[in-house]
């Protein structure tokens, strides 16, 4: 009936083939590698160490031969997860502290958007692993859940104190050594325009070295 | 009547309309490529030295391909391209014959001036009638006649003429321009006829499509890809992040300097086999016993560790290198000291982009780290190394002799304030400097940019007192007094005030380019601000020009944050030098502007003057700022109030709009006078009633 010109019209339909096809390429070119890029993100925080041992505890495979799972005592269960709320104090006060700076950075441009992806990430693992923790507590002793985080915030901040305390107590020798040197140096610069009493002077000055020296501990 | 579009079969437009599409990009892109440089770098005066370092030819090298770098090759073909393109678009032009189409004209037709008058035109048109009517005359061979081009030349005459003598006739001339009434008129398109002839469809098809549907999705994706792949501060995105997760609130500067080893911009520079190569000979050089500190490279136990920790591989050589640079270890090798430098250049531009991290925690700590680690790796010195060391032939030993057996180290301006004859003592002698070079040395040291500040106190401009959430100018008022510089005149007093603008000087007060000065008759006269570029930093070892910059910022030195962020400066209103490099004195100006608090009250801030180039330079002091409330402010304007308001000026209008009252207390323009004993200044005695920083946290 009509007459349809099949050769003129090849043209126009390769052209709405080829618009059609790149665009889908595109597309899923792009969904490919948008799940690719979220499925690889890097995790935010490393292995929790802390987790594994409490689970490991929790779950021990019976040994060859015996019937039954060696018994785990409460009290060793019990410190493994306290162990682990105090990882998971850490984690969320680093979450805390950083999601504001994080979002006035992805904000200005200064950070990528796949750091504020796997902190988003981050932070909801870690509602899961506090919900997981205080179910955990519960299970363990009553009530136990309300405070576990209170006293893990506390063996926080003391491991975090002795740690500046070491630090500023690794100084000492150093120091000490200096000290040393630099009295030894006074002395020696002393000595020269006192040379009559030399002897006497010096053992005097070792007996006011060791009251000097007795640096506080604590 | 008929239009159609008739192409441009001479080429008589198309080039027309090249032309002018080809120069609308051409000539802005040439005026760029052109343009005198606005480049700090490039215009700022230099520090007279003729000290090079011992690998000062790496340097300049490296500087070299640096700069290379930043030239626009690109745009250089494509303005090169341009000019070719214009260039053969006026040959076309100029070889190409305009066709200027006829206009129809009776008085030509007929061979007659328009002088003439109808009777004459009448006579004439007979005479010619008699001599071309087509009966009369016979075709004649010899110039190709037909007869019909004969009656065709006859009724043109008559048209010609009857156009001039009817009435009709002349009113069809008269509007249309002919005297058939309306002729057909075309559109033409300044396109060549070979676009559209026969056959060439399907290039132009192809031609399109290459055009709209790959060059332009290609250039819109790589141009939107390139955003994403660069943050604010032009470091890598995926550096950033990096250095973001590298961030804690207990950082300090070794701990920066390991964070900025993860930067993937140096992926590129230690690329291949330049990976791993080297890295034990550059480990053994860093971690050898040093002239002064425990290791060659000046890091503590805890940095080593923590390089020590890491997996060899890239990441590892560049901490390695950027400490072998800091502390800067001879490496013997052509190869690993290139990539010495390179790294230290790098880790400044991945500098950046932590400060802005740091920034946005808002802890002093690493912000201030952040700024000394900046410093550093300009001046390529180890964190805990001496400030000394700036200064050209110190190294290490000679340091050390100067400071002797001191704890802390002399910073540049307290060794350069010593008589010169105690400082020839401790800095000349065998093993040390050598005359020459001890004169080299303290010639740098007095070209030094050493900021001092004078007075720090706070305003707001037009206003007497400072009422919560103003508008509040910090002004810092220092001179560049290089270091062990002699007889420094004393500060004048009147450079010390800060003189508001005329009320009717409109552009001062939008905060165009001007800058206040007191005039001869004591009235404050704005005059135009010339920017002057501080001499570009001395740092001989570190491989890109660098124009030193200054920052102030405000932190609360109870809670340890950030209160103001940091403003830059980097161009001064006053000559820091004079034409033989000696210091001016001049007073400069820095002002910063931020919201003052909603409450009222005395805020304590810890002000901190930092420069980015020069360790030990920085100044650090206690400024107040009083907050009135705004009833009481108002009180004391009415207390004080002279003459009858000025309704019309600016500052009263604003005024009105600001307490919402009317303008009848609005206080005479000030004087001049007024300003320095109104603002807060630092020496305000200081109660602090302060109430925001009373919830400092207590740890645990």
């Amino acid at each position: 009936m009509f007459d349809i010109d099949w050769k003129g019209l090849a043209l126009p339909f390769a052209y709405l083939i080829v618009l059609g096809g790149a665009l889908m390429t595109f597309s899923t070119i792009y969904r490919r590698r948008k799940a690719a890029e979220s499925a690889n993100l890097a995790p935010w925080f490393g292995p929790h160490l802390q987790r594994d041992i409490y689970l490991s505890l929790l779950h021990l495979d019976p040994e060859e031969g015996a019937e039954k799972a060696p018994k785990v005592p409460d009290g060793v269960l019990r410190a493994a997860l306290l162990r682990r709320a105090v990882e998971d104090i850490e984690r969320l006060i680093h979450i805390k502290t950083a999601k504001q700076a994080c979002g006035a950075l992805l904000q200005r441009g200064s950070v990528g958007d796949d750091l504020w992806q796997r902190f988003l990430r981050a932070e909801k693992e870690m509602e899961e692993e506090l919900r997981d923790v205080v179910t955990e507590a519960n299970a363990l002793a009553p009530n136990w859940g309300s405070i576990i985080f209170q006293s893990a915030h506390e063996i926080a901040a003391n491991t975090k104190l002795r740690q500046r305390l070491e630090e500023i107590q690794a100084q000492t020798d150093a120091e000490k050594a200096w000290w040393d040197k630099k009295r030894g140096q006074i002395r020696a610069d002393f000595m020269k325009e006192l040379e009559e009493s030399e002897k006497g002077s010096t053992k005097d000055a070792h007996e006011d070295d060791a009251v000097v020296v007795d640096s506080p501990k604590k | 009547m008929s239009s159609d579009y008739s192409y441009d079969e001479q080429g008589q437009f198309f080039p027309f309309f090249i032309l002018t599409v080809t120069g609308l990009v051409t000539f802005p892109l040439t005026y760029s490529l052109f343009r005198k440089s606005t480049d700090n770098d490039a215009l700022a005066p230099r520090i007279k030295s003729d000290y090079t370092s011992k690998h000062g030819d790496v340097v300049t090298s490296l500087r070299a391909a640096q700069k290379r770098k930043q030239r626009k090759i690109k745009r250089v073909i494509f303005v090169v391209l341009g000019w070719a393109l214009m260039a053969g678009m006026v040959y076309l032009i100029i070889v190409t014959q305009t066709i200027v189409p006829k206009i129809w004209n009776p008085y030509d037709i007929l061979g007659i001036s328009e002088s003439f008058t109808e009777k004459q035109i009448k006579s004439h048109y007979k005479r010619l009638s008699v001599k071309f009517h087509p009966d009369k005359v016979r075709p004649d061979p010899s110039k190709n006649e037909t007869l019909e081009m004969l009656n065709d030349r006859y009724v043109e005459l008559t048209k010609a003429y009857q156009a001039l003598t009817d009435e009709d006739v002349r009113n069809n001339y008269i509007q249309y321009g002919h005297p058939d009434g309306k002729q057909s008129f075309s559109i033409g398109i300044a396109l060549p006829q070979f676009i559209i002839a026969e056959g060439n469809g399907k290039y132009l098809i192809l031609l399109y499509t290459g055009l709209m549907g790959i060059l332009l999705p290609y250039m819109v994706g790589s141009w939107w890809y390139g955003t994403k792949r660069m943050s604010k501060e032009g470091v890598l995105m995926e550096s950033a992040n990096r250095l973001f997760r590298h961030y804690n609130e207990e950082i300090d500067e070794g701990g920066i300097i390991t964070a900025l080893s993860t930067g993937k911009e140096f992926e590129a520079v230690l690329k291949g086999d330049q990976a791993e190569s080297g890295l034990s000979k550059v480990e053994s050089r860093i971690t050898a016993e040093g002239e002064s500190a425990p290791f060659a490279c000046g890091f503590s136990v805890k940095d080593k560790e923590k390089l020590e920790d890491l997996d060899s591989g890239v990441r590892r050589k560049v901490l390695a290198l950027l400490w072998a640079y800091l502390g800067r270890v001879e490496l013997d090798d052509p190869a690993l000291t290139k990539a010495k430098f390179e790294v230290g250049a790098i880790a400044r531009t991945l500098n950046q982009s932590f400060a802005a991290i740091a920034m946005a925690f808002g802890s002093i700590g690493p912000i201030a780290g952040s700024f000394k680690a900046n410093q550093h790796l300009i001046q390529a010195l180890s964190p805990k190394s001496s400030p000394l060391l700036q200064l050209p032939h110190i190294n290490d030993k000679v340091a050390a002799a100067i400071e002797g057996d001191s704890k802390s180290h002399l910073s540049v301006q307290q060794f350069m304030d010593l008589p010169d004859a105690e400082r020839r003592r401790l800095a000349i002698g065998k093993d040390l400097l050598s005359e020459d070079q001890y004169k080299e040395a303290i010639s740098v040291g007095k070209q030094l940019p050493y900021f001092r500040v004078a007075k720090a106190f706070f305003k707001v401009t037009g206003e007497k007192v400072i009422i919560p959430s103003s508008l509040v100018t910090l002004v810092i008022k220092g001179r560049f007094i290089p270091p062990g510089t002699e007889s420094v005149p004393a500060i004048d007093e009147l450079s010390l005030e800060d003189i508001d603008p005329a009320e009717d000087d409109l552009d001062a007060l939008m905060g165009r380019k001007k800058k206040t000065i007191k005039g001869p008759d004591g009235k404050p006269i704005t005059v135009e601000d010339n920017s002057v570029l501080p001499p570009l930093t001395f740092a001989p070892h570190y491989a890109r020009d660098h124009s030193p910059k200054w920052y102030a910022f405000l932190s609360d030195s109870k809670q340890d944050k950030m209160a103001v962020p940091p403003f830059t400066f980097d161009k001064f209103d006053q000559p820091l030098f004079d034409g033989e490099g000696k210091p001016t004195f001049n007073m400069q100006t820095l002002k910063a502007q931020f919201a003052a608090p909603p409450q009222p009250g005395h805020y304590t801030f810890c002000m901190h003057v930092v420069c980015d180039s020069y360790v030990g330079f920085d100044t650090k002091m206690e400024v107040t700022l009083v907050v009135e409330d705004a009833s009481k402010a108002a009180q004391m304007e009415a207390e004080d109030e002279i003459s009858e308001p000025e309704e019309d000026s600016i500052a009263g209008q604003m005024r009105a709009l600001k307490t919402g009252q009317p303008v009848g207390g609005e206080p005479k323009p000030r004087r001049n006078k007024d300003s320095s004993d109104e603002e807060s200044g630092t020496d305000e005695e200081e109660d602090d009633t302060s109430d925001t920083n009373t919830d400092t946290e207590d740890e645990s």
